[in-house]
């Protein structure tokens, strides 16, 4: 297993309830296998897994990327600075 | 010494003159400034008050993507001199700055005020930053309708 950290902001942190969270999952895991996890897991979440952005250490990354070990991710709604 | 780049997220007030200063060299005789501040009455589209608006920011990942804002700034205009780009975050209240983007130059007509203008741009659609909105009727979080693509 591949132990990763996963940060949430805006409305997704809003609906998950919480900041962060640390995860085990499978080596091979991709971005969209954990996008699958988090609906399943967390039904509050399931809505905002279609427009999801999503980072791995500090990247942007996209449905077939690999997880790799210890990454530091994150999920988030389109941003809205300025 | 390297032209300066200043690229901050941060909770205190937006110091235009000392921003201005720092990117200010013996070279530049022009500087494009855009400011964006908290609107309290909108009027286009769905009108509304707004009491406040409460940003937040993934603090390192958006401070890496501002440096990136300005290498493609320098990437397409290689004119540009020093470039400062601040978003402050937190509680911010009508009329009260929230972001800042400037860019030097030799001279205003080298593009400096594009690449200004191409600054807030990029800011609003790849800098992880996120505010929600307080009205009078309640609070959304606004989002934006970009979605980055590979490499960005």
């Amino acid at each position: 297993m591949n132990r990763i950290k996963l940060l949430f902001f805006a409305t997704i942190r809003d609906r998950a309830g919480t900041k962060s969270m640390e995860l085990d999952v499978p080596e091979d895991l991709t971005v969209q296998g954990l996008k699958d996890k988090i609906a399943t897991d967390f039904p509050n979440l399931k809505d905002s897994m279609k427009s999801v952005l999503i980072t791995i250490n500090r990247e942007y990354a996209f449905d077939e990327a690999v997880i790799p070990q210890d990454a530091e991710m994150a999920m988030f709604p389109p941003v809205s600075g300025g | 010494m390297g032209a300066p780049t200043i690229f901050s997220i941060t909770e205190d007030e937006i110091d235009l003159n000392d921003l201005l200063a720092q990117i200010t060299l013996t070279s530049t005789g022009a500087a494009a400034i855009f400011t964006g501040m908290v609107r309290g009455e909108t009027k286009r589209g769905d009108a509304h008050e707004t009491e406040y608006l409460e940003y937040e920011a993934y603090v390192p990942m958006a401070e890496a993507k501002m440096k990136q804002v300005a290498d493609e700034i320098r990437a397409k205009w290689d004119v540009i001199e020093g470039i400062a780009i601040v978003q402050r975050i937190g509680k911010l209240y009508p009329k009260t700055p929230t972001v800042l983007i400037a860019c030097t130059a030799a001279h205003r007509d080298t593009g400096v005020f594009e690449a200004a203008r191409y600054g807030i741009d990029r800011l609003k659609e790849i800098v992880p930053i996120w505010k929600k909105e307080i009205t009078p009727d309640g609070q959304n979080w606004v989002e934006g309708d970009y979605t980055p693509k590979a490499g960005e």
